[in-house]
């Protein structure tokens, strides 16, 4: 097969557009390192007016118990008005908030995956919660968009 | 131009690709990069999917392709892809045969006749230490081994799968037995390992586990998201009896957060709303290998809430509806004894 060289790949990251939507997960996979890419992530989550309520550190975690493991860390961000009313009218959704990103490395590259909130909209009837998980969704993938222009201009201005 | 060199730099290498790839459509190659690339990389080199290399797509149908990418791989991680346009589904087919330069071979679609039972024996002395008895594979996972230990370097596809026999002909499956998947560690065996006649059985065995598979359950009529209890205790008295049982249980508790932690100052935010959060690292190690993915619905979580009434609740997510997001049979047991676990705590804690 013959190999993409590392700008092509800056500019397919550059112009492709959207992704796996018919999935339960949201998936992209970014060529470039984990600790990189989470700090790009965290930031467009900021960008997007959420607040980073939370690191999960999985890899520490494992490291911890002696288990050997990549870069693994989660991400956990909500707006307040948004996890307040649904912890006061919708309990249910409750073990959904804050929403989540993990950032995954696999060897050189980084995989960001989240739930998608739509797998949720079957559940219930209300307008509210079906306007509500698909503004997640479109913020979700939003972000993961983001994160892929901003890498693909770091790759294209690093040659 | 001149202010932006970087844009004058992107052009310059769009044509430079465009020209490269001469009649290569950008929509398959966009349309890949954003719906497999997560799963099987950009050059195909395979991830949790499986790697797509000239030399596997040589010998597979455009049908083929077509077929497993609307169906997917059902319980198999990669998701039926139903909202893509058959145009977008040609063009993703169509930039897989640009970037391998491969053909369709032009498979018939006429029935291999053998003898299955015949068959039967065939698998389970050449197949099964690969394949299982199932189909599904030996090993756990799915793809290619990144950062994780496997048992196999590349884990053998579930060859039981709805998604796989209802998009391979005979004729293919008859291919990839007698010339192997040398590159991923199956075999030939054409070489006079098999004779043409037992490669005709064994196909005709492995179509019959099309007779096995059970239709994907649909959502139930009570299934909720979440399971909420009350408690018959007061918050404090239901937080510490949920932690007590979960040590009993040989959990990792983590330190509680409040439901509204870091999303406000610590002035405002409502206390009586706490998550508790526990792991078992032991168990998560394990499974990760099967499913990288699954990091992001941890660690478990029992959200205890006072409610303006004063009764105290305990959500705990419904792990049927978590499995749907990831689409992956193996881990089936993993949920059920999670929802066996939270079903002793909550006994323990409401007693
Ligand atoms: C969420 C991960 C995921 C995504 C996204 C995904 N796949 Fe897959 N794919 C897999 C897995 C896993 C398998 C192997 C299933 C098994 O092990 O039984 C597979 C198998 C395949 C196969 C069969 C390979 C073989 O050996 O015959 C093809 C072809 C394929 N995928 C193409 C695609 C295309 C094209 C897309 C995008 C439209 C895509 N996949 C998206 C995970 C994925
Ligand atoms: C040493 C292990 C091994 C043995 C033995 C083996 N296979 Fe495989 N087989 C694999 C692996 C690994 C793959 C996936 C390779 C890939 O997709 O790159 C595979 C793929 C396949 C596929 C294609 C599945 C797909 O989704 O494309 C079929 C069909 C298959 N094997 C049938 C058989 C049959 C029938 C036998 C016995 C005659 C057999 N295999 C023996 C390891 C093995």
């Amino acid at each position: 097969m013959r190999p993409l060289s590392h700008r092509l790949i800056a500019v397919l990251l550059l112009c492709a557009t959207g992704f796996a939507r018919a999935d339960g997960m949201l998936m992209m996979r970014i060529p470039m390192r984990a600790e990189i890419v989470f700090a790009y992530a965290k930031s467009s989550i900021e960008e997007h007016g959420y607040s980073v309520a939370h690191i999960q550190l999985c890899d520490g975690g494992m490291t911890d118990f002696g288990y050997k493991t990549d870069f693994y860390r989660v991400l956990f961000f909500g707006k307040l008005a948004e996890v307040r009313r649904i912890s006061e009218k919708y309990p249910e959704l409750v073990s959904y908030v804050p929403l989540k990103l993990a950032v995954i490395a696999e060897k050189d590259d980084t995989l960001l995956t989240v739930l998608n909130p739509e797998v949720l909209a079957p559940y219930f009837a209300d307008a509210e919660v079906q306007i509500q998980l698909s503004r997640w969704h479109s913020d979700l993938e939003s972000i993961l968009d983001d994160v892929r222009r901003s890498i693909g201009k770091r790759i294209a201005h690093a040659d | 131009m001149q202010k932006f060199p970087l844009l004058r730099r992107l052009c310059a290498l769009l044509l430079a690709f465009a020209a490269a790839q001469a009649a290569a459509a950008p929509d398959g190659l966009e349309l890949y990069i954003a719906h497999c690339s997560a799963c099987h990389r950009v050059e195909g080199q395979g991830g949790i999917g499986l790697p797509l290399p000239a030399e596997k797509l040589a010998e597979v149908t455009d049908d083929y392709l077509h077929k497993t990418i609307r169906l997917g791989r059902p319980g198999r991680v990669m998701p039926a892809f139903e909202r893509l346009s058959d145009a977008q589904v040609d063009a993703i087919v169509r930039f897989l045969r640009e970037r391998t330069e491969t053909k369709d071979p032009g498979f018939d679609n006429d029935q291999v006749v053998g003898d299955a039972a015949h068959g039967e024996l065939v698998y389970n002395e050449h197949c099964i230490k690969c394949h299982a008895a199932d189909g599904t594979g030996e090993g756990e996972g799915t793809g290619v081994t990144q950062s994780r230990e496997r048992s196999f370097l590349v884990m053998p596809a579930s060859i039981s799968n709805s998604g796989f026999l209802g998009s391979a002909s005979d004729r293919m499956i008859h291919t990839v037995v007698e010339h192997g998947r040398r590159w991923s560690g199956m075999p030939a065996f054409g070489d006079g390992k098999l004779s043409d006649g037992d490669i005709n059985d064994v196909v005709a065995y492995v179509r019959s586990f099309e007779q096995r598979q059970s239709a994907p359950e649909a959502i139930g009529p009570d299934e909720r998201p979440t399971h909420i209890y009350e408690s018959p205790h007061d918050f404090e008295t239901t937080i510490a009896n949920i932690k007590t049982a979960l040590t009993g249980a040989n959990f990792r508790i983590f330190p509680d957060r409040f439901v509204e932690q870091g999303v406000t100052d610590e002035f405002s935010v409502n206390q009586r709303q706490v998550g508790i959060r526990f792991c078992n690292f032991n168990v998560l190690y394990g499974m990760l290998k099967i499913e990288p993915r699954l990091g992001i619905v941890l660690p478990c979580r029992i959200t205890v809430m006072e409610r303006p009434d004063g009764t105290v609740i305990m959500a705990i997510p419904n792990l049927r509806v978590v499995s749907r997001w990831f689409n992956n049979d193996e881990l089936v047991g993993l949920w059920d004894q999670m929802e066996e676990t939270f079903t002793e705590i909550i006994d323990e804690v409401t007693l």
